[in-house]
C-alpha cells in the first residue's frame, strides 16, 4: 500500500468525521444511504470502544424542513434505517442547547469516527495478514508494457531514492487524485475533486450529531467530537484536490448556518479550519450537491488497458464495502477463490499499526 | 486579505550530514493557520515532508515545534506565531527519532501508549458546558435502541508534544514518558477490575515510569487538550506509596 504522505494525509484524514446512518441520504440518494447504514452496523461491531456512537438527530427549524419530514421518515424506512420521531421537547431535553424553536426531531443512528485512527486499525489488520504499507511514497508513472500496466515508478520522499515496483494489478484507490493517476496510463476516470469547508469549534455542545430535516446543504450539520464540534459543511468543485484556497465567506456562512441548529455557537471560539477534496464520480447532470456518494469501481480493462483498477467516490463510513469490492474484482482477475472476511474481522487496536 | 510570511524550516533527510534550515516565502490568508503555511511550503517543494491529517487537532499527527515551542499547527494562528518576529521557525519535535524534515519516527511512542490498553472513548460528562442533559434510549450495535449513557473520545490525542516538551526525556530516552504513563492513570481511572489496576499500577512502578520524573510539568504546560500528564504521574506515585505502605503493614 503506497501513500503519498502520512496516512490519512488526504481526503480520509480530513473528513468530517460523520459514521453516516445514511440519514442524510435516504431522501434522493438511497443506493448511498444503504451502503451507509449496512457500514455503520458493521463498523460499530469491527471496531468496538474506537468510535463516538450517540446517535444523530434531524432537527426541523421552519416549516419547509417541517414538510420534509415524512419523507424522510419514508426514506429511512426505505433504506431500513432504524428512526425515531421524538417529541420537541424531549430532543430538547437531550440536547439542551439545540435551538428552542424547532419543529420536529427524528433520531437516527450516527455515530462519530476518528479518522486517523479509523484508518490505523484497518491497516494495523491488514499488517497482521501481510499487508505492507509504504508512507511517503509517491507513484510518480505507471510501467506499461503495451496495452499491460505492469508496476509503478514511485519516489520515497523520505529519501529522495526513486524505484520500479512491479505488480500483476495496479488498484488505483486515490480518492479525487483517481483521474490524475488513470491517466498515467491513458485512461480517464470520471471523479471530480470537490472541496467543502469545515470548521471547529473549541466546544462541545452536542451529544448527537445534529442535523438539519432537509436535502443535503451547505452548513446543515454539527458533528461533536471529543470536547469540540465540527460544523460543515459546503461543496464546490476544484480543478486539483492540491490546490483549494479556502474562501473565507465559506467559514463565516459555516458559523452562521451553524448557529441556526445550535444558537451558542456564537459564543464560541473557532479552533481549526479545513478543506479537503471528496471524489464525487461525475454523471450525466445535476450540481455537486445532487452527485450519488455511492462508490464505483473501474476495470479499466473494459477500455483495453489491462492490470488497472480504479476504486473511487464512497466514503469513509463505506470504506470497508469499498475495499470488498476491489478485493472481489482484484480476485476475479487473479483467479483466487476466497469469501472476503472482513465485515466479521474484529480490528486490530490502531497503535499496533507502529509494531 | 493575506499575508506572506518567511519561514525557516528544518530540513533533514537521512545520509544529510547536518539539518538545513532553509527560508521559504509563502502567501496566506489572514486567518490561516500555521498547517495551512506549512502545506504552502509543500507546493513549493514536493520533496518536503510533514505530518498532517485532520486540521482540527484530533487526529495529533502535526505536532512540531514552532519558534521553540511544541504546537499543533492546525490550531496555532500564523498571526500569533508572527507575533514579535519577522521570521517563523518551523522544527521537529525533540526527544523522536527523526525519518525526514518535520517526520518523527513515532513507532516508540505508540508501543508505549499500547502498554496501558487504554480505551479511547469514555462515558461523556453529564452536562455539556455546564447545562446537564437527560439520559435517553440510544441506538445499539445492532440498530435497537438500548439505555445506555453518551460517549466521547479521550482528551489524550497521542500526538507527542508532552515527550518532546519533557526536560528527563531528554535526558533519559528510556522514561516511559508522560503520555504512557498518563495513559496507565486514566485506564486505571476507568477500570472496575481490581486485579487489572494493580497490573496498571505496576507498570508504571519503575525506575524508568513514575518515578523517572523530575517534576518539571513542561508536559502540563505544553499540552494542548488540558491532559495534565504531570498531574497523572503525581497520582499514580501517591497511588504506588499507598499501596506499598499498606503492603508493608500487611493490608490489602
Amino acid at each position: 500500500m503506497l501513500e503519498r504522505g502520512e496516512v490519512a494525509s488526504g481526503t480520509t484524514g480530513r473528513n468530517h468525521c460523520l459514521l453516516h446512518s445514511g440519514g442524510r441520504y435516504c431522501v434522493k440518494d438511497q443506493e448511498s444511504a444503504i451502503e451507509c447504514i449496512d457500514e455503520n452496523l458493521i463498523l460499530r461491531r469491527i471496531m468496538p470502544g474506537v468510535l463516538e456512537l450517540n446517535d444523530g438527530l434531524f432537527v426541523a427549524i421552519n416549516e419547509d424542513d417541517l414538510a420534509f419530514k415524512d419523507k424522510f421518515l419514508e426514506g429511512c424506512a426505505a433504506c431500513h434505517i432504524p428512526a425515531r420521531d421524538l417529541p420537541v421537547k424531549r430532543a430538547l431535553e437531550m440536547e439542551p442547547f439545540l435551538n428552542s424553536k424547532i419543529l420536529a426531531a427524528v433520531q437516527i443512528p450516527d455515530g462519530v469516527f476518528e479518522p486517523f485512527r479509523l484508518c490505523l486499525a484497518f491497516l494495523a489488520t491488514a499488517h497482521q495478514n501481510g499487508a505492507v504499507t509504504r508512507p511517503y511514497t509517491e507513484v510518480t508513472e505507471l510501467l506499461c508494457a503495451g496495452r499491460n500496466v505492469t508496476g509503478v515508478k514511485v519516489v520515497d520522499h523520505r529519501t529522495g531514492k526513486t524505484e520500479t515496483l512491479g505488480a500483476d494489478l495496479v488498484v488505483n484507490a486515490t480518492g479525487p487524485w483517481a483521474e490524475k493517476i488513470a491517466r498515467m496510463a491513458g485512461m480517464d476516470v470520471p471523479v471530480s475533486p470537490t472541496a467543502g469547508v469545515m470548521v471547529t469549534i473549541n466546544k462541545r455542545l452536542n451529544n448527537m450529531v445534529i442535523n438539519r430535516l432537509n436535502k443535503p446543504s451547505d452548513g446543515d450539520i454539527v458533528v461533536p467530537q471529543r470536547t469540540t464540534a465540527i460544523i460543515g459543511t459546503t461543496s464546490w468543485t476544484v480543478p486539483d484536490a492540491d490546490q483549494i484556497v479556502i474562501p473565507k465567506d465559506h467559514i463565516d456562512k459555516m458559523i452562521h448556518k451553524g448557529q441556526e441548529l445550535i444558537p451558542a455557537i456564537q459564543h464560541t471560539v473557532t479552533r481549526g479550519v479545513g478543506a479537503v477534496a471528496r471524489p464525487l464520480i461525475r454523471r450525466a447532470g445535476g450540481d455537486e450537491r445532487e452527485v450519488s456518494r455511492t462508490f464505483e469501481c473501474f476495470d479499466h480493462q473494459h477500455d483495453g488497458v489491462n492490470g488497472l483498477v480504479t476504486i473511487s467516490g464512497g466514503k469513509t463510513t463505506t470504506a470497508r464495502a469499498m475495499a470488498e469490492k476491489v478485493a472481489d474484482i482484484v480476485c476475479a482477475k487473479l483467479g483466487v477463490r476466497a469469501e472476503c472476511r472482513t465485515r466479521d474481522t474484529l480490528l486490530a487496536s490502531y497503535r499496533l499499526f507502529y509494531n | 486579505m493575506s499575508l506572506e510570511a518567511p519561514v525557516k524550516i528544518f530540513r533533514y533527510k537521512p545520509g544529510d550530514d547536518a539539518p538545513r534550515y532553509p527560508t521559504y516565502r509563502v502567501t496566506v490568508p489572514d486567518e490561516a493557520n500555521v498547517i495551512d503555511l506549512i502545506e504552502a511550503v509543500w507546493r513549493q517543494d514536493p520533496t518536503f515532508t510533514f505530518r498532517h491529517a485532520c486540521h482540527h487537532a484530533s487526529c495529533g499527527t502535526c505536532a512540531v515545534r514552532v519558534n521553540g515551542y511544541e504546537r499543533l499547527p492546525c490550531i496555532y494562528p500564523v498571526t500569533e506565531a508572527l507575533k514579535g518576529r519577522h521570521e517563523i521557525l518551523i522544527e521537529p519535535l525533540r526527544n523522536f527519532p527523526i525519518v525526514s524534515d518535520l517526520v518523527v519516527d513515532v513507532a516508540g511512542f505508540f508501543q508505549k501508549q499500547e502498554a496501558s490498553r487504554l480505551i479511547i472513548t469514555r462515558t461523556a460528562e453529564a452536562a455539556l458546558v455546564d447545562r446537564p442533559y437527560v439520559r435517553s434510549e440510544i441506538f445499539d450495535e445492532e440498530g435497537k435502541l438500548a439505555e445506555r449513557p453518551y460517549n466521547r473520545f479521550e482528551n489524550c490525542i497521542e500526538c507527542g508534544i508532552c515527550l518532546s516538551a519533557c526536560p528527563t526525556m531528554a535526558a533519559a530516552d528510556k522514561f516511559f514518558g508522560p503520555a504512557g504513563l498518563a495513559a496507565l492513570y486514566r485506564a486505571r481511572q476507568e477500570s472496575n477490575d481490581p486485579q487489572q489496576k494493580s497490573l496498571l499500577l505496576a507498570l508504571a512502578d519503575g525506575e524508568q515510569e513514575a518515578w523517572r520524573c523530575h517534576s518539571a510539568f513542561e508536559c502540563t504546560q505544553a499540552c494542548p487538550q488540558n491532559v495534565d500528564p504531570a498531574g497523572a504521574i503525581m497520582a499514580l506515585r501517591r497511588d504506588l506509596i499507598t499501596h506499598k505502605i499498606k503492603r508493608f503493614f500487611g493490608m490489602r
